[in-house]
């Protein structure tokens, strides 16, 4: 049987063009183990840092300048193959239906509101990275039957 | 280095442009001085001109230092206004999440006032964060007197400074701030009227609810009603109260008195943030007077995604009201009601003569199902308007219905 991995062993990627919030986030997932962060203030950086990292979740700020969340969503999901779950998890002070469906249909699955409460985010996070193992063990057993048969 | 994008590029271009200039005009008067001392240049003229050329070259020489040297000394001050803002972001987080215990201890002797990037810091968070450690925060803006100095600031004659302390305010959402800011929603600068909403609106967005006109969600409607605010600014800030905005409309919409204005300001903002259970509530006003709170009021209603009982007899109504606009909106929103109202109601709506009712018509009708979808092709085939064929038919083609070749087809029958 396959061993579920550690939420802490998580690779998380913040994309966030406000310092403030990255290393916010960053000093509140510290305490809790998640040792395998990263972090830009860049959008642009954003693809890049997903294909060295192969985050397991990705924190997601919506309203940045010159790429958006939107933007980089639409170049993450050109990354995900459609059978994979990655948790997109957006970090927005906009509660507008409108907004939430848009940012839901791009391939977002949670939001956290701004100002946010620490412990909501990290049971959100925590939530999203339990599916995500979830999904990722199912995968590798569907793999495994299909070898077996 | 650069503050902002494009920065580099306009200082080289410029400075290029100048040196340039320099240079030229440097080589001209060290001609013409060359000419004086051999004698060549002794007019009066010549002086004169001598004079302007050494004066100008001196001018744009000077004006391109002063460039240099501007961008060169407000980087340095961008970047170590940046350091000290790391510095104390790192501190005010550690403080939040109570890595840095004692900072907020009240026997620890306070500085007389905090520097500008800890106070910019601090408002930062603020804005990030709330519960426990937005409220760690506050106690840090207390302590330092921040919150005092602010207020203070509220008065001040100087208007950047006045809109420099309302920022701050908003971004700590204080609630000793609310009353402060509400009186300025009296102010005669615009500006002030609108950025002191916004920030009472986000203050009272984190405020424990009181009910009654005296709570703070009473005084903040009743500084609203008595505002002088355009309908952006009113929409804006009634979205800004956050988890507190349903309960601020639904009294809103309660009020007996409520203008007109202010009305299609919170018939839009409920529309908009979906909130559902306010239907009845928005109802009320699909009979008003005035066809743009009729119209306001059914886009609500469309947005919202529910037609109330109560308002199935007015709506009915608004399909034949004489503003076309109304019937517009009444047609969206009749996709709403049960198939068996809403296809009999709609189909006369195909032939209305205006373009943009027989498209909201055919388009309730085609998400409608089986029976809309029949109705629509049934208009594109046989209807006797022209104009509603037309319009039938494109709504079937981008329903994805038919097809270019069905949709001439189609054409081709009729």
């Amino acid at each position: 049987m396959t061993q579920m991995p550690r939420l802490t062993d998580a690779r998380i990627l913040v994309v966030d063009d406000e310092r403030v919030n990255v290393v916010l986030l960053e000093r509140i997932l510290a305490p809790h183990e998640y040792g395998n962060v990263r972090s830009t203030t860049d959008a642009y950086q954003a693809a890049a840092l997903y294909d060295e990292l192969e985050p397991d979740l990705v924190l997601l700020d919506l309203h940045m300048p010159r790429l958006d969340g939107f933007g980089v969503m639409e170049q993450l999901q050109a990354r995900i193959s459609s059978d994979t779950f990655l948790p997109i998890l957006i970090l927005t002070a906009d509660i507008r239906p409108e907004v939430k469906r848009r940012a839901l249909a791009a391939g977002a699955k949670d939001f956290v509101t701004k100002p946010f409460d620490r412990t909501e985010v990290l049971l959100r996070i925590q939530n999203l990275l339990e599916t995500r193992f979830l999904h990722l063990r199912l995968d590798r057993q569907v793999v495994r039957e299909g070898q077996a048969t | 280095m650069w503050r902002r994008y494009g920065d580099a590029v306009y200082t080289l271009v410029t400075l290029a442009i100048f040196g340039f200039e320099t240079l030229a005009l440097g080589w001209l008067s060290l001609s013409f001085l060359l000419g004086r001392a051999t004698g060549i240049a002794s007019t009066r003229f010549e002086g004169v001109l001598l004079a302007t050329v050494t004066s100008t070259a001196s001018a744009l020489a000077l004006l391109g230092l002063y460039l240099l040297g501007y961008h060169f000394t407000s980087s340095l001050r961008d970047r170590w206004h940046g350091e000290r803002l790391d510095h104390w972001t790192e501190r005010w987080i550690g403080l939040a999440l109570e890595d840095a215990p004692g900072e907020a201890a009240a026997d620890a002797p306070a500085p007389r006032r905090l520097p500008r990037a800890a106070v910019d810091a601090v408002l930062s968070l603020l804005e990030v964060v709330k519960g426990d450690e937005g409220d760690r925060l506050k106690a840090v803006l207390a302590r330092h007197g921040v919150d005092r100095w602010f207020l203070r600031q509220l008065r001040s004659g100087h208007l950047a400074a006045r809109l420099d302390a309302i920022e701050g305010l908003g971004k700590a959402r204080l609630p000793q701030a609310l009353d402060p800011l509400l009186a300025l929603l009296e102010h005669p600068k615009p500006v002030v009227r609108r950025m002191a909403v916004r920030a009472a609106a986000g203050t009272l967005a984190t405020m424990a609810p009181e009910p009654g006109r005296d709570g703070p969600g009473g005084r903040f409607i009743q500084a609203l009603q008595g505002a002088s605010l355009k309908a952006g600014v009113a929409q804006e800030s009634l979205l800004l109260l956050e988890s507190r905005a349903g309960a601020v409309l639904r009294d809103l919409l309660a009020e007996p008195d409520l203008a007109d204005s202010l009305l299609w300001v919170v018939l839009e903002t409920t529309g908009r943030l979906g909130l559902a259970d306010m239907a009845e509530d928005v109802a009320r006003s699909t009979a008003h007077p005035d066809p743009e709170l009729r119209a306001a009021a059914f886009r609500a209603l469309q947005r919202l995604g529910t037609i109330p009982e109560g308002a199935q007899a007015s709506l009915a109504a608004a399909l034949d009201d004489e503003v076309d606009f109304v019937r517009v909106q009444a047609a969206h929103a009749a996709a709403f009601l049960p198939a068996e109202v809403a296809l009999p109601a709609l189909e006369p709506l195909l032939g209305d003569a205006s373009w943009w009712v027989r498209r909201a018509a055919a388009t309730s009708l085609a998400r409608l199902g089986d029976d809309g979808v029949a109705t629509v092709m049934r208009a594109a085939e046989t209807h006797p308007d022209e104009a509603a064929r037309d319009m039938a038919v494109q709504v079937l083609l981008e329903a994805g219905v038919l097809d270019p070749a069905a949709a001439l087809l189609v054409k081709g029958v009729a």
